[in-house]
């Protein structure tokens, strides 16, 4: 743990002088909201390991087995990928970064715990779990309804992924995997095509038709993808969750899903 | 629990809570998020005492550089926070709202 604790650190460190280079102020905000968040994930992180180390007098990271350190593990690496109810960061940070280095919060920052989370999976509380999962699409879908500016429509549309991955995390978490790929895929799409149109708000990509109508064409092929519409690939990973929701009896869990996705898909569309 | 397990949860639930709720001034966000990593020394270190096993005893000292690593790093940005903010009063930090 100690070491999965180091790269996280690391990898958070090496964030913040790329988050404060531009000396904006909105980005020097950006960048201390964002080092507190993640510091205080990392040390929540491995305070549960050590209590865990203190029950159970194990440090190997799959076999976290206490309860309590389970739960605090699940809720710290939350915090950390900005999965609600510990998104509050996310908008906000996202907005004061230009948007390459954007791409690699949204992006590369999610691998790292999502490696964490995949390994304890077995051990934790799976009523956290799926909760963390439906509230984080409820509130990715709700939160971008009023949204102008594309980077906080970016975040929330994030935070939604996150949480249709988080779901199916405890029934197959290959297909939390594969979700992951898919979303990495799909938003390094967005963030590149916004980041050539150098459009921020919505009313800038209104009018990117004269100028570069393919990329236009590109860009809304790929928030369609985004919504999961079907003849699109965003939409394959959508169906083999609520598949394999299906499978396990949940169908009020995946009418609530797929509802929401409706949401999101409705502030894509604009 | 023990009492060394449950005062050094303590000392981190109390630093934790501190951070949370921290109110008009950045710096004490980022003394409170030391005070969790010294309670994370400590524990490290009795942990290793606990076991009687010398295996981990450098864990505690990589601990504590990464925690000052992370202080500087805290630190830097309060510094530029305060040369573009003005002060490091959080009611300052609204630029981002929605």
């Amino acid at each position: 743990w100690f070491l999965a604790w180091m790269g996280l650190e690391i990898n958070t460190m090496a964030i913040i002088p790329l988050m404060a280079q531009q000396h904006h102020p909105r980005a020097t905000e950006a960048a201390t909201k964002y080092f507190l968040t993640q510091a205080t994930a990392a040390a929540m992180i491995l305070f549960a390991s050590t209590t865990n180390a203190w029950i159970t007098g194990d440090w190997n990271i799959p076999q976290t087995s206490h309860p309590a350190a389970t739960s605090l593990l699940t809720l710290a690496l939350a915090l950390k990928i900005g999965l609600a109810p510990m998104h509050f960061w996310l908008p906000e940070v996202l907005q004061g970064l230009n948007l390459t280095t954007g791409l690699i919060l949204s992006t590369w920052q999610k691998l790292a715990p999502f490696i964490l989370i995949y390994q304890i999976a077995p051990n934790t509380n799976p009523t956290i779990l799926t909760s963390m999962g439906i509230l984080s699409t409820l509130i990715g879908g709700w939160g971008g309804l009023n949204q102008t500016q594309l980077r906080k429509i970016l975040a929330y549309s994030s935070i939604a992924h996150l949480g249709w991955m988080i779901t199916i995390l405890h029934f197959m978490p290959a297909l939390t995997l594969l979700n992951l790929t898919i979303y990495i895929i799909m938003t390094s799409t967005m963030f590149l095509s916004l980041k050539s149109l150098s459009a921020t708000k919505i009313n800038s990509l209104a009018i990117t038709w004269p100028k570069t109508p393919i990329l236009t064409v590109m860009t809304m092929l790929s928030l369609l993808s985004l919504g999961g519409l079907p003849p699109l690939t965003g939409f394959m990973p959508k169906w083999l969750i609520l598949q394999e929701l299906t499978k396990q009896n949940l169908p009020i869990l995946a009418t609530i899903m797929a509802m929401s996705a409706l949401l999101s898909l409705f502030f894509y569309l604009r | 629990m023990t009492s060394v397990h449950f005062s050094f949860s303590s000392a981190f639930t109390l630093g934790l809570m501190g951070l949370a709720f921290h109110r008009t001034h950045l710096l004490s966000a980022l003394l409170c998020l030391e005070g969790m990593m010294l309670s994370l020394f400590i524990a490290l270190s009795l942990w290793a005492l606990q076991l009687q096993t010398i295996m981990f005893s450098a864990a505690p000292m990589l601990l504590l550089a990464f925690s000052a690593c992370e202080a500087s790093a805290g630190l830097a940005l309060l510094v530029a926070t305060a040369r573009t903010h003005g002060t490091d009063h959080l009611q300052n930090l609204n630029l981002l709202q929605c």
